[in-house]
């Protein structure tokens, strides 16, 4: 397996943690992480600045209690679509 | 109503009473359990009860009107997103404020992984944005350009994939890794202020 360069990690670095990444490749990067101390922290940061957003954004907002009546009334008396 | 007088309009273009209520089982039983969470979802966009009541209820609507078009099996968490974006681009957004807009085109900054915070380790500053108020991060996200707020928020809160995020946001999937990127290095710096603005690291 060729070599990779941090450039080309750091430019891959959020696909990686975003999974979006083939398993050849993203088995590629881990390679390298395993041996590039900068390269790793910059993963574990994007890693954790996601679950940062992830945990503190999608905080409860429950859905007012009418809500889904009133979709339920306004889909009633929406006139048929015409097909 | 009389039986007689339905020659007027062909079943082609009416749907069937029968047709109606199937389709109004389906939509009760496969869409009305996805409300909360495009509630959730219309909330963070909108940022006002009002306005995300409006959006769920709108969105709704036009999701059953074209319900009948929707492909089963194919992923109706995604179409009803992109139905909930559209919505708000088209209706919602023209109420607020003119929405800030960033150019896709400007020169990318792939490799412009320059520190942000000099002297301070990724792994460090990552710990004392942890400790930032839930509100700080959503106010720090809620003030991003538009179209990054979408991108970031569909990715890392909804947890949508780069296709599915393309697909909502009708651009290709190049624009929303661009979108990704730019939004989260953004949200870092924002998120940076806060830090310093609340006087949680010295200078």
């Amino acid at each position: 397996m060729s070599e990779i360069s941090c450039e080309e990690v750091l430019h891959e670095i959020e696909h990686f943690v975003d999974g979006e990444l083939d398993p050849a490749r993203s088995a590629h990067l881990a390679e390298h992480l395993g041996v590039c101390g900068s390269c790793l922290d910059r993963a574990d940061f994007q890693r954790r600045l996601k679950e940062i957003v992830r945990v503190k954004c999608s905080g409860p907002s429950p859905t007012p209690e009418h809500l889904l009546e009133k979709v339920r009334r306004a889909i009633r008396e929406d006139p048929p679509a015409i097909v | 109503m009389n039986a007689n007088t339905e020659t007027a309009k062909g079943p082609a273009e009416q749907p069937e009473p029968g047709d109606r209520g199937e389709l109004e089982a389906r939509f009760e039983q496969e869409v009305m359990p996805q409300l909360p969470s495009l509630y959730a979802a219309a909330l963070r966009l909108t940022r006002n009860p009002t306005d995300a009541e409006d959006l769920v209820q709108e969105t709704f609507l036009r999701a059953y009107r074209g319900f009948h078009q929707f492909e089963p099996g194919t992923n109706l968490r995604a179409w009803l997103y992109r139905i909930l974006m559209n919505t708000f681009i088209n209706t919602y957004r023209k109420k607020q404020r003119e929405p800030q807009t960033v150019s896709d085109d400007e020169v990318e900054d792939w490799y412009l992984y320059s520190r942000m915070v000099d002297g301070v380790e990724p792994s460090a500053e990552a710990t004392v944005i942890e400790s930032l108020p839930d509100q700080d991060v959503q106010d720090a996200l809620a003030e991003l350009p538009e179209q990054f707020r979408t991108a970031v928020m569909l990715a890392d809160v909804d947890g949508f994939s780069y296709k599915e995020i393309a697909d909502i946001m009708g651009v290709p999937i190049g624009t929303v890794m661009s979108r990704l990127h730019r939004g989260r290095k953004a949200l870092e710096k924002a998120l940076w202020n806060k830090v310093r603005e609340r006087g949680l690291v010295r200078d």
